[in-house]
């Protein structure tokens, strides 16, 4: 046995164990069975000034299938709350409560109630920007009318298991821009107009909507309940630097994605051109926009062009278009119109609430930064008296499978 | 009598330099974080990138009047062996200083991420142990390793760099210097003080197949390595903003926005392998010149000896130089650069000044010797 092949076999041995013990991860190590995923988190302050967090920890043996085949009855998720005079705390405070030990890495929903979010939410976003666990990519929203934990309490969806399972559901459609007409907003993206000038801050606008108890139950071979309370997603909070200072409903919503150039699709109505009192429904097939600031004698003004085409999707009363091939650009018109309806509605309500959700102010420094450098110190005079000049281009394209409406004898 | 043995390609060269740039890429950014200007931060990566040519293109042309000699052996040739030598161990606590604050950027970076319990020792001695045993074998085990892995390095980065495309908003690159040039000349300062690293080349001259290739791979290296940059921090401000500035641990940060579909996100771990692949590397390499720096320094016959002291010292220094993470980002931001520039630029320029000196006075000699023999 020579030495060299010892010594060899020897530092082979000790390599083996000093990695096999180092790159294990031992020390911080954590069984997925000792943790409880959190899918959404709710942030309130209590009447003591403390702050309350509450989440919804999934329960696994609920939503995982049951060995028979068929789908537990149970509830799917643990509602529970606790306070501490920061967030943190709060966080660790949960800890006292629960048996595993809450995971924020796969929370998707950072809720805000809208006393909280009337106070200044900056605060609170810090831990979750620098918490390694929490995600950048998480939807922040705010609950209308209600505070976080009522909200979490009493909100379910009919179709899915775990609320957070059903408002991911909505964002996707929203995110896919079905409607267009909520925003979509992350903490990445909130923190970013936070910062950046000239730009302010909108938020998912949340609400619970309460149902009506169900009639009485009848004993019967299926299970019959409904959920006590189910939420709507739609319109936007609108913030003053991180003060929640109103909101806007969902036509003044898609008034600010038309603007911002997010608007992929969605329903307009305009009046039908044949029959008084009738309305016609387009959909909006794809929409382009852009805006352009411009300071001229110290006036800020702001051109935006937007090019929208649709397809006609339904019509009330009686109209052939082949007859009257002039009701089809009255329609191409009057979707003009609404459009510019939106969009004004949304800058009025901006205009109202002082908030430049549009990012004027942010494009106007791109374009020329030097005059902005001398607007911005008042740019909160300079917002309200901006003129805003509309065109807007609409085209209709297509008329679905049928040509006129149905003309009953 | 030869320390070192073993050859090297001029691509492997390349691909050490390139890991050694990536480092402060991949971990920590000082170019961005902190920085008072966030959206002109590429400008400066471009500038920097190019204001670094000229001193590199100094640093191999004075390694290529002395090809078969390292920066130790001829700085002794050209300063006397008294001040030749303490170039030498400058250079060499340079080099330890580096590798300190690499084995620390690399475990405060694996501490904040993701295992905040476990004691930062336990990822510095890993690192450490692993790189000191590849640089014991010897420059060609390290080049080959760094030829491998800088492949794997650029496909993570490009990655990283690529993947967050669906939050990216590129209109956060504008205005274009729209504060006037001061805030970005810090910024720039940082991105050179890095490349300057280069003047590590003058240990490898000597151990190039062919050292003729020296020009095209530092050249090569100071492109690819400056494209990744300013790629990086193009990505970087389009997807966080102004929130640029603020961030830790940056790549990271970039590789936690990947989300595609519901099936390819939290993938962090591609800026993560990344990061572990430069820095072990680029400690092994620089753990391998300064036990050879300083076995030519003393005279002695096999630099393997020296690297696990070597390694045991940068450890020390690693948990002794910082106390904290904050420690180490303030040292980049204020200690670092000027540190970084003025020494490896003050001793190339002495260098190179004694270089047309002794050239010249050398020639004259000769010059003098010839009248003589004629006379």
């Amino acid at each position: 046995m020579s030495p060299k092949w010892l010594s060899k076999f020897i530092s082979f041995i000790f390599m083996t164990a000093f990695l096999a013990s180092t790159l294990t991860g031992c020390w911080s190590r954590r069984e997925i069975e000792t943790l409880g995923f959190v899918t959404a988190l709710g942030v309130d302050r209590t009447e003591e000034g403390e702050i309350e967090i509450t989440v919804h920890i999934a329960k696994p043996f609920a939503v995982a299938r049951g060995t028979e085949g068929g789908v537990s009855t149970e509830k799917g998720f643990w509602t529970v709350s606790s306070t501490g005079s920061t967030a943190f705390e709060a966080m660790r405070n949960l800890l006292l409560q629960s048996p595993r030990r809450p995971f924020y890495a796969h929370n998707r929903f950072i809720l805000i109630g809208e006393e909280y979010a009337r106070a200044g939410v900056k605060d609170i976003l810090d831990l979750f920007a620098r918490n390694g666990e929490t995600r950048r990519l998480a939807r922040v929203e705010v609950i209308k009318g209600s505070t976080a934990k009522d909200f979490m309490q009493q909100v379910e969806f009919e179709l899915e298991r775990l609320p957070s399972e059903g408002e991911e559901g909505i964002s996707r459609s929203v995110e896919v821009g079905l409607s267009s007409q909520p925003v979509e907003c992350t903490l990445n993206s909130f923190l970013q107009w936070l910062e950046t000038e000239g730009m302010e801050p909108i938020a998912v606008r949340l609400e619970l909507i309460p149902k009506k108890p169900d009639a009485p139950i009848n004993v019967g071979e299926l299970l019959r309940e409904q959920v006590r309370a189910s939420s709507k997603h739609g319109g936007a909070a609108v913030f003053k630097g991180d003060k929640l200072v109103g909101w806007l409903d969902e036509t003044e919503m898609r008034g600010v994605n038309w603007v911002t150039g997010k608007v992929k699709s969605g329903i307009l109505v305009i009046d039908q051109p044949n029959e008084k009192g009738k309305l016609v429904s387009l959909e909006i097939l794809r929409a382009k926009s852009k805006f352009q600031p411009e300071v001229k004698n110290a006036q800020v003004s702001v051109t935006v062009k937007i090019e929208a085409e649709a397809s006609l999707g339904e019509i009330q009363g009686t109209l052939d278009p082949m007859k009257y091939p002039q009701a089809w650009t009255e329609m191409e018109s009057q979707m003009a119109e609404a459009i510019k309806r939106e969009v004004m509605a949304a800058i009025s309500k901006a205009k109202e609430l002082n908030s430049d959700i549009f990012g004027f102010g942010a494009a106007l420094n791109r374009k020329q930064p030097k005059e902005w450098a001398s607007l911005k110190d008042r740019w909160d005079l300079e917002f309200q008296r901006i003129d805003v000049k509309l065109e807007v281009e609409a085209k209709l394209r297509r008329m679905g499978l049928v040509t006129r409406s149905s003309e009953p004898k | 009598m030869e320390t070192e043995g073993g050859r090297i390609s001029g691509s492997q060269l390349l691909a050490l330099l390139v890991l050694t740039r990536l480092v402060p890429v991949t971990i920590e950014f000082p170019l961005v974080t902190g920085i008072e200007v966030p959206q002109d931060a590429w400008i400066s990566s471009l500038v920097g990138t190019v204001l670094s040519i000229p001193p590199v293109l100094l640093m191999v042309h004075l390694s290529l009047k002395y090809p078969d000699k390292t920066i130790i052996e001829y700085s002794q040739l050209l300063l006397g062996k008294f001040f030749g030598k303490i170039i030498g161990f400058v250079l060499v606590w340079y080099w330890l200083s580096i590798a300190a604050t690499m084995l620390r950027s690399v475990g405060d970076a694996y501490t904040t991420a993701v295992m905040p319990e476990t004691p930062i020792l336990a990822f510095i001695l890993t690192v450490g142990f692993l790189s000191a045993n590849a640089a014991r074998t010897g420059l060609e085990v390290v080049g080959r390793l760094g030829e491998v892995n800088m492949l794997v390095v650029l496909l993570f980065g490009f990655l990283t760099l690529t993947l967050p495309y669906k939050v990216m908003n590129f209109e956060n690159l504008l205005p274009v210097i729209a504060k006037g040039i001061r805030p970005i000349m810090l910024p720039t300062g940082t991105a050179i003080s890095f490349f300057v690293q280069f003047i590590i080349l003058g240990m490898v001259v000597p151990y190039l197949n062919n050292p003729q290739t020296l020009t095209k791979s530092s050249l090569g290296a100071i492109a690819i390595s400056g494209f990744m940059m300013t790629a990086f921090t193009v990505a970087l401000i389009a997807v966080f903003g102004p929130t640029v500035s603020s961030l830790m641990l940056p790549a990271f940060s970039l590789g936690r926005m990947i989300s595609i579909g519901e099936f390819l996100e939290r993938i962090e771990i591609i800026p993560m392998g990344a990061w572990t692949i430069t820095v072990a590397i680029t400690l092994a390499f620089f753990l391998w010149a300064s036990a050879v720096a300083i076995a030519q320094l003393l005279g002695l016959r096999r630099f393997q000896a020296l690297i696990y002291p070597l390694a045991a010292i940068s450890v020390a220094f690693s948990i002794l130089f910082f106390e904290s993470f904050l420690d180490l980002e303030l040292y980049f931001k204020e200690v670092w650069v000027p540190y970084s520039l003025t020494l490896t630029l003050g001793i190339t320029i002495i260098l190179y000044v004694a270089s047309l000196i002794r050239g010249r006075s050398s020639a004259s000699e000769k010059v003098i010797g010839s009248c003589h023999r004629n006379g």
